[in-house]
């Protein structure tokens, strides 16, 4: 035992030494493994902050919401995508209306449109905001409550302004600094598309989510929002349900309802398929671990593919070392070196030279997966798993691809090695 | 031979036999010696008379094909290949023609070599090394490689690398080949000294200069023994 653990620690010593000496061929060996491992961290690294994110925003859903929706929102199928989508007839304003006048078991349903960020003008006064993208919702009150957000000033939509499309705004708190900077937003006038907003409620600050700010953002009531940016054909424009059941343990009772009355309304004969998308928040996080889960999977094969490549150049390292060392080897075998203290000294290099690349990857892919996370605007990650897999990886690297080489080695003959020039 | 002296080595009949296609090779044919303690044996013989098979052989480094081998009253020829290994390192000191020091490593680290493959503590290993290359006369050496090293001072590194383990015998492969003749007489001295100090030696060289200090002679021909006195 004495003899493994002393042999060990000079193996260690000597290989050390030994890269010192052949610093740009080592190096470049260690570039291959470097570029795998770094990879694989730098993403994995961005997937972890998302997930981070995801959870947050996953905690911040409320278990007993589910949508109708005229496609799955998250899109995430290779290859063969849905190809009914395009011919899925719009959720319309009309269907909605419909809907509400005869689900039982669902305690509030409201519509909703959300434009991606946008580049609308927004102005007040000669005062014009730039360089800033604003989402635009139109909903009714709940719209904000559903998705958490808190009134600090003002009112909220009410029935009346859906029922009389009245042109009043809520905005978020971003818009209130850019525009608003020292003075109170509600009851003044908001410019949007050139149209004239009253402002009736201002919106506390919500933060960061994925990277976008959630205080760029305005919500007018739904009716408004159609007819002032639906264009002419605003009664068929798309629009989106958020349907809420009593609790968690009736949504499922509440979903099948919904289900049965929108088909009813839509006259869909029995035995076909649904021509809308109904799914609840959880169905939804699903999706978005379905879409980690092929990426995860993708990005294993990339970095296999190159973890590969690299491990073919330790072993051709390992064979060049080899021919160069023939002498050494012979000398270390008439001094005593025992066929498995050969064996140990290459595979002992070979997974060296593969975890210090793996450790320069992991440094390197930390650091380039955690700037992308910052400049997404999200937390410092560390996703230690992966961390760990990736050392693991890489010894099992170097005793794969060292194995060869060390077998070679060891089995030399010292008398004609020592004589190998 | 003064018969109370104990007998280290103890060759009966060794053969070895290569074949070279359809040609068979008797590099040693039956070949029978018995070496003592505090022997200084030197082997003589021309190119292809099978004085550096019968030096592998004595090193443990090769195995007859025939006969038998017994060190310290152990069989070698029945031995494997890590057992070999550890009478390689116990037992045997070498030093070779071309020194076959590492060229990355000191001084002190080469003379480690050995130690490092016997179960020996760091503290205790570096003890020995110091030990060892102060006896040839290298302790302000050290810290240096073999390429800052002059022919003789790196023979010396090689010497203590072969005492270092205490060995049963001293193998030397013409270990003046490649020194000038002051060096190879410095060299040459240290093994009187060697000797007188009780260690055996065992020196090949085909030189007659080198020949004449050991106190036994062994000649080979054709594989075979013809002088021994």
């Amino acid at each position: 035992m004495n003899r493994i653990i002393n042999y060990l620690r000079d193996a260690i010593g000597g290989v050390l030494f030994y890269f010192g000496q052949t610093k740009l061929r080592t190096s470049l060996t260690l570039l291959g493994i470097t570029v795998g491992v770094s990879s694989i961290i730098a993403i994995m690294t961005v997937l972890a902050t998302f997930e981070k994110s995801y959870s947050g925003l996953v905690s911040e859903m409320k278990t007993n919401v589910f949508y109708i929706t005229k496609d799955n929102p998250i899109q995430i199928s290779f290859g063969s995508g849905d190809r009914n989508a395009r011919n899925k007839p719009n959720i319309t304003w009309s269907e909605y209306e419909q809907l509400k006048r005869s689900l039982t078991l669902t305690k509030h349903i409201s519509a909703t449109v959300a434009e991606e960020p946008s580049d609308r003008t927004i102005s007040v006064g000669k005062n014009e905001l730039k360089n800033r993208l604003t989402s635009f919702w139109g909903g009714d009150g709940d719209i904000l409550s559903l998705n958490k957000y808190e009134i600090i000033g003002g009112r909220n939509i009410s029935q009346q302004d859906i029922d009389n499309r009245t042109r009043v705004a809520m905005i978020g708190y971003d818009i209130k600094e850019e525009l608003f900077p020292h003075s109170d937003p509600v009851g003044q006038t908001i410019k949007i598309d050139n149209l004239p907003f009253e402002i009736i409620g201002l919106l506390a600050p919500k933060g960061e989510l994925l990277g976008q700010s959630m205080d760029a953002m305005i919500g007018i009531p739904i009716s408004t929002f159609l007819q002032s940016f639906g264009g002419r054909h605003w009664r068929r424009a798309d629009i989106m349900l958020l349907l809420e059941s009593e609790s968690m343990d009736t949504i499922d009772a509440a979903t099948d309802e919904a289900v049965g009355v929108f088909r009813a309304i839509r006259k869909i004969p029995p035995g076909e398929e649904n021509n809308f998308y109904i799914a609840t928040n959880e169905q939804l996080m699903g999706t978005f671990e379905e879409f980690t889960g092929y990426l995860t999977i993708f990005i294993g094969l990339v970095a296999g593919i190159s973890l590969l490549v690299a491990g073919i150049g330790i072993a051709n390292i390992m064979l060049v070392s080899l021919t160069e060392r023939i002498k050494e080897i012979g000398v270390r075998k008439a001094l005593g070196a025992r066929k498995i203290d050969i064996f140990l000294q290459f595979l002992i290099e070979a997974m060296l030279i593969s975890i210090i690349g793996g450790i320069i990857g992991i440094i390197l892919g930390l650091s380039f997966g955690n700037v992308i996370a910052f400049f997404l605007g999200q937390d410092p990650v560390i996703p230690f798993n992966w961390v760990f897999y990736s050392i693991q990886i890489c010894a099992s690297m170097g005793i794969i691809f060292g194995l060869y080489p060390a077998i070679k080695a060891s089995n030399l003959n010292p008398i004609d090695s020592m004589r190998y020039e | 031979m003064p018969k109370s002296k104990k007998e280290i080595i103890s060759m009966d009949s060794i053969s070895k036999i290569y074949h070279l296609g359809n040609n068979v090779v008797k590099a040693l044919d039956d070949v029978s010696i018995s070496i003592y303690e505090n022997d200084f044996i030197s082997i003589m013989g021309p190119s292809g008379s099978g004085k550096s098979t019968l030096m592998n052989m004595i090193g443990c480094l090769d195995v007859p094909t025939k006969g038998v081998y017994k060190f310290n009253n152990e069989l070698i020829s029945e031995m494997n290949d890590s057992q070999l290994a550890n009478i390689r390192n116990e037992k045997i000191g070498f030093v070779f023609q071309t020194f076959n020091l590492l060229p990355k490593l000191t001084s002190l680290k080469n003379v480690e070599v050995p130690l490092i493959y016997s179960s020996l503590g760091k503290t205790k290993r570096l003890q020995r090394s110091e030990e060892a290359l102060s006896i040839v006369g290298l302790s302000d050496r050290m810290d240096h490689k073999p390429s800052e090293l002059s022919g003789g001072q790196r023979q010396r590194v090689a010497i203590a690398r072969a005492l270092v383990n205490k060995p049963s015998i001293i193998l030397a492969d013409e270990p003046t080949g490649n020194l000038d003749s002051k060096s190879g007489i410095e060299i040459l001295n240290f093994f009187d000294e060697l000797h007188k100090a009780g260690n055996t030696l065992i020196i090949v060289t085909h030189e007659e200069s080198i020949a004449r200090r050991a106190k036994r002679r062994v000649e080979l021909f054709d594989g075979k023994i013809v002088v021994d006195e």
